[in-house]
């Protein structure tokens, strides 16, 4: 593979690989016939990200320029870390770089990186390659009935009203409504969390289309990092969306050069936890009594979890397959871990509870311990008293 | 002195310890820093940046003093304010004396008093003997930007010189990757360029990021490399007065296993 960037499109390639570091730490680069592949996919394997940059996006372009038999192109995965390092400033980069060629060196399995810049310096950078296979997500665009177009302005404006510890993000949506809230776990205590919803109206939107009334939850990291993608390019943003558990697809592109597909997976919210929070007029002490309630019948919110994760098993998304091997190291450990997390926690918001009502005696000093030096306390030390072998004989006499 | 504004900028660029020795002289004021015997940094004052400068050309005039310290005092009105400075140092233990007055205010003035040690030795890395290999002049900004663009977590740098295009390369080694900057003589950046014959020079890097400070207040760098490996660097602060600061670094390079 052989390719040359002309520098205002060099700014693009290195807002892309900025926007791809804040999804995961390795980079997947694969090169087709006529255009080329960067995707990227988070450690949770809950994100994902590709980006399609076409030949036009190219001043030359050759998919195989060494490889000469073998109608194959590149496939090869690099560290994020790396790839950064070659785009270290992309807010002046269009200003300094005149053109970038990055070349596959087939004898020392390098990608090479070359930046030409101004004064004439040129700066190359070798980066190693640490494997030679693709990943591809599977996931379903253009079929689904959910889909919302609109500047990523709404977005980046809706979510400057969140606190900076949320971490998930809910969203509403039906047909005359969109609602945007932070995500509550429901084994936080209410009083201590900060509930933010924003309304915004379907006619903000450029064009609004909902199929199905659903709510899906994801993550604020990923969408913020795309939000940025979007922001730094000024172009709009389309939402596609299916039900719960099924992925939500972020698209950005502007016609033929490149296109992005952000891909996040949706989880479903608790319900019961999500309903009560809508209701923020409630005085705080209904809140606590609620706390208490739910953490004094533990049996009957366990059953309850059960039922509610056994669904999340069934509808979260089966979003990766790797090609060359079959991973289906899916989202169902994540989930197992979630729900053992969340019944061990529970159980010890009711030993909590307990230790409420009975105050415990102060703890005693273990006996253990003191039975090592027993025989220092003893009234008189009789030698005589150690029978049996000597562990240890007296040295010689002299 | 009328404005202490550029002393102080030009002191904060070699704080990296916590002391310096502060040396006058009758060619000017001389603070020196030392790094673990590897790096010497200093900043060098001539005497015609002030109006009236006065020292004793019988005894040495040299004492250690706190950089921190000396730079709160110099700042003392903040940043936005210049104001006008006197420095008064009498003997040995005594301490130095600041006379602070704000440009802006007619009837506001500090007197600072910072206390002083005695001086310890300064390492003489120049050696007289050794030979000048290469001599490089580069446009301070675009250095910097270089080096900013570098990636941190690198240990060595290697620089190599020859008379042969391209003229200046700058290795440096990652984990796992090798990066390279090459630089042309013809570049706009380099202004002159004096190289006999090729030579290679490593570095660590960190060593290396220290004039970072420094070249963010200079406007021209000059680069000398001797033969023993020394790497003496040279930059230049230009005042809107068409007076000159300066401020040195030497950096022992890196010796092959």
């Amino acid at each position: 593979m052989k390719c040359h960037i002309p520098g205002p499109n060099v700014k693009v390639l290195g807002r892309t690989i900025h926007a791809l570091a804040r999804f995961g730490d390795e980079l997947y680069l694969e090169s087709s016939p006529d255009a080329i592949l960067l995707r990227t996919l988070n450690a949770a394997e809950s994100a994902y990200a590709m980006i399609k940059f076409n030949k036009v996006f190219f001043s030359y372009f050759n998919y195989n320029f060494y490889s000469t038999d073998d109608k194959e192109g590149l496939k090869c995965k690099i560290s994020m870390k790396s790839a950064l390092n070659a785009f270290k400033s992309p807010t002046h980069m269009d200003k300094q770089v005149e053109n970038l060629e990055i070349k596959l060196d087939p004898e020392s399995c390098k990608l090479i990186f070359i930046v030409k810049c101004k004064h004439g310096i040129v700066k190359t950078h070798f980066v190693s390659i640490l494997d030679c296979k693709a990943m591809q997500a599977v996931y379903s665009k253009d079929l689904v009935h959910s889909r919302i177009t609109c500047s990523q302005k709404i977005f980046t404006e809706a979510l400057g009203n969140f606190q900076s510890s949320d971490d998930q993000v809910t969203i509403e949506a039906n047909s005359n409504s969109f609602i945007i809230r932070n995500y509550i776990d429901c084994n936080i205590d209410l009083t201590k969390v900060i509930r933010t919803q924003i309304n915004i109206k379907p006619t903000e939107f450029d064009s609004y289309v909902i199929g199905t009334e659903t709510i899906i939850t994801f993550t604020l990291k990923e969408f913020k990092a795309l939000l940025g993608f979007a922001e730094a390019l000024s172009l709009p943003l389309q939402l596609q969306f299916e039900i719960t558990g099924k992925p939500v697809v972020f698209i950005v592109h502007n016609g033929t050069t490149f296109e992005a597909h952000f891909v996040l997976a949706t989880s479903k919210p608790d319900t019961n936890t999500q309903a009560s929070s809508t209701q923020n007029s409630s005085a705080v002490k209904r809140k606590r009594k609620e706390v208490h309630i739910k953490s004094n019948s533990p049996i009957k919110k366990k059953l309850h979890l059960d039922v509610d994760l056994s669904k999340y098993l069934d509808e979260d998304s089966h979003l990766f397959n790797y090609i060359d091997i079959p991973i289906e190291k899916d989202l169902n450990n994540i989930d197992e871990l979630v729900h053992n997390k969340t019944t061990g926690s529970q159980s010890i918001l009711h030993d909590n509870m307990e230790c409420d009502n009975i105050i415990p005696a102060s703890p005693t000093s273990k006996i253990k311990i003191k039975a090592i030096f027993k025989r220092c306390f003893e009234s008189t030390f009789d030698p005589r008293s150690i029978q049996g072998l000597v562990l240890a004989e007296n040295s010689d006499s002299e | 002195m009328d404005s202490g504004k550029t002393l102080c900028s030009l002191i904060k660029a070699i704080q990296f310890q916590e002391c310096a020795v502060f040396c006058a002289m009758q060619e000017g004021l001389k603070l020196t820093v030392e790094e673990g015997k590897c790096v010497q940094a200093s900043a060098y004052i001539p005497a015609d940046n002030f109006n009236e400068y006065h020292v004793r050309d019988d005894v040495d005039v040299m004492f250690k003093i706190s950089i921190a310290v000396l730079t709160e005092c110099l700042n003392i009105f903040g940043s936005a304010e210049e104001s006008s400075l006197k420095m008064y140092y009498r003997c040995e233990g005594s301490p130095l004396l600041l006379v602070l007055q704000p440009q802006s205010f007619s009837n506001v003035m500090t007197d600072c008093e910072i206390s002083t040690q005695t001086a310890e030795s300064v390492l003489e890395l120049r050696d007289e003997d050794t030979e000048e290999v290469a001599k490089l002049v580069l446009k301070a900004p675009a250095f910097l930007s270089l080096l900013v663009d570098m990636e941190k977590t690198c240990d060595i740098i290697e620089i190599n010189l020859s008379p042969e295009h391209p003229n200046v390369s700058i290795v440096t080694y990652g984990m796992q990757d090798r990066s390279c900057i090459d630089m042309p003589k013809s570049s706009d950046m380099v202004q002159s360029f004096n190289c006999e014959k090729s030579v290679t020079l490593k570095y660590q890097l960190q060593h290396i990021r220290l004039i970072m400070k420094a070249l963010a207040v200079s406007s021209k760098v000059v680069l000398r490399c001797s033969s023993n490996g020394l790497l003496l660097l040279q930059l230049k602060l230009e005042k809107e007065d068409q007076r000159q600061m300066f401020s040195e670094f030497y950096i022992v390079p890196l010796l092959d296993d």
